[in-house]
């Protein structure tokens, strides 16, 4: 009898701790918050985290573009200047909120935009974001191809040639097989390539100090300023490096709700995202200016002779695979999360390769979008700067910092987020706001600028201008309908 | 699956629940404090001041 209380005793434990295990996977999905106890990440837990994240080859890529418009020392400040403010702004609409309650990033952006604008800002800031970042990072694994077999066969390469565009997609196919298998295999590449990239940017910089003293680095020009106003050149430099801040936003939320707490989930952002980015983009600019090339796939072959670079070329392209899976791997979890039914009954596998149709696409027809990659880069801030401010002010200045996780995470039909239809216009009215603001202050495609963009950037006002018309309009309109729950 | 469900709404209102509770008690831990936005906001500054002066 005692045997028999004791089995049934044990298989109910059993049973629970199965279910507990199930809970907390389904939260850590972002199916429901996570409790403090169930966040591991300490402050450098979360520093290490941040800073494989950031250092990845595209800070070679941003850097490059840097050396375009300014020399190495307007550069330098150009990047500081840039990332700091980008990553702080980001960094507080997303992980105070995340770390405060260990919500996942789009669930909680219901809030904001309502359950179904979460859906519109995911596709317009996680989708376009990716599919491009993917583009870009396949052409540069197909440049270091093509750079390679022209080191190796002593000829002169052709980057946009048929090789790269076969390499490239190549490089898509295989991140597609690496990511369809599951996150073991993308763990595996982090650990290894994190570390490898950072012993790369000290070797590349010990190589261009001992051809340069610092005096003669920080006295070279820039590769191919646009205009003769050396004060708009700087000024285009530091809005690339806040488009690159601000590309942050969206994936840090959702990492700093791993965190033990609010201040875990902020602080270590300056450390590991502004600090390793601008490390990493201020090596890509120094090389770039010294070697007079800004395509790292290219200036790698210059710096360190054919042997080395032929090793350089085959890391750089390993590395560009990892960040592609990476990348690849956190967008369609998060589409899988935000998406309906019919987008949740798309096989893994399928849903992976509709994804990379885009990308195939930009490589085989717009391969020279790998040249003017930092217009697309400052494209992306027109939106993200604009969500960012609309994320602090309905966070800090509309909620007080709170937010209800019932109504975050129950049926949402009938729920406070319901706004109109799922959608809350006056969030993406703002977010619409900040787009034309920041376009109109500077047009990314053509480098036009009004006279207020030297004195102002155009991802700043963006920012202000979303913020302060979500915070007018939600007081005058939101409380009076009953929408959005607003104290 | 009904089951599924209503356990899976049980689970939500009992995590749900230890955040009100944690607010309720302005028991947060680790939270922002004025200090933290003051020292982030003078970074900020520093850094963007000194390197306008020394680079721009």
């Amino acid at each position: 009898m005692t045997d028999h209380v004791a089995h049934e005793h044990l298989s109910t434990l059993k049973t629970e701790q199965e279910e507990a295990a199930r809970n907390r996977a389904a939260a850590e999905r972002g199916d429901a918050p996570l409790l403090p106890s169930e966040r591991l990440w300490g402050f450098w837990e979360f520093t290490y985290a941040n800073s494989a994240l950031a250092i990845a080859t595209w800070a070679f890529l941003i850097g490059g573009s840097v050396g375009l418009f300014v020399g190495p020392k307007e550069g330098i400040a150009a990047i500081v200047i840039g990332n700091i403010v980008g990553v702080v702004l980001t960094a507080l609409a997303t992980t105070t909120m995340s770390g405060r309650y260990g919500v996942e990033q789009f669930v909680a952006l219901r809030s904001q935009f309502g359950y179904n604008g979460s859906r519109v800002v995911y596709v317009l800031a996680v989708v376009i974001l990716t599919m491009g970042w993917l583009a870009v990072l396949a052409m540069m694994f197909g440049r270091s191809i093509d750079g390679l077999m022209a080191l190796s066969a002593g000829e002169a390469a052709n980057p946009t040639g048929a090789k790269m565009i076969i390499a490239a997609i190549g490089a898509i196919l295989l991140t597609w097989f690496i990511v369809a298998k599951g996150p073991t295999s993308i763990k595996f590449f982090n650990m290894v390539v994190s570390p490898a990239l950072v012993l790369l940017m000290v070797a590349m910089l010990y190589l261009i100090l001992s051809h340069h003293s610092i005096g003669e680095l920080l006295a070279l020009p820039a590769l191919a300023p646009p205009f003769e106003d050396k004060t708009l050149n700087f000024i285009v430099a530091v809005e690339v490096n806040l488009a690159a801040g601000f590309s942050w936003w969206p994936y840090i939320g959702n990492l700093a709700r791993l965190t033990k707490n609010e201040r875990t989930a902020f602080w270590p952002n300056i450390l590991g995202i502004f600090g390793a980015a601008a490390l990493g983009e201020i090596v890509g600019l120094l090389a770039a200016v010294a070697l007079g090339e800004s395509d790292p796939t290219i200036w790698m072959t210059k710096i360190a002779g054919p042997m080395i670079g032929i090793v350089a070329l085959l890391f750089v392209a390993f590395a560009n695979m990892t960040s592609m899976a990476n990348i690849l791997y956190t967008s369609i979890v998060g589409l899988r999360q935000v998406g309906t039914a019919s987008v949740r009954a798309i096989s893994w596998g399928a849903i992976l390769f509709l994804f990379c149709l885009i990308p195939f696409g930009l490589v085989v027809f717009y391969p020279q979008m790998y040249d003017g990659f930092f217009i697309f880069l400052v494209w992306t801030s027109a939106l993200n700067s604009a969500l960012a401010g609309i994320g602090i002010a309905d966070y800090f200045f509309l909620r007080g910092q709170k937010l209800d996780m019932r109504s975050l995470h129950g049926p949402q039909e009938n729920g406070p987020y319901r706004f109109w239809a799922g959608f809350n216009p006056i969030g993406l009215f703002a977010l619409a706001v900040g787009f034309i603001v920041y376009v109109a202050v500077f047009n990314p495609q053509t480098l036009a600028s009004l006279p207020a963009f030297k004195y102002l950037t155009a991802s700043v006002p963006s920012c202000l201008a979303a913020g302060a018309v979500h915070y007018v309009l939600t007081r005058l309109f939101a409380r009076g309908r009953g929408w959005g729950q607003y104290p | 699956m009904e089951n599924n469900d209503i356990a899976w709404q049980q689970e939500l209102a009992r995590r749900a629940r230890i955040y009100e509770d944690v607010e309720a008690g302005d028991r947060f831990e680790g939270t922002m404090s004025t200090l933290d936005y003051c020292g982030m906001t003078v970074l900020t500054l520093v850094l963007v001041v000194g390197f306008w002066l020394w680079g721009a």
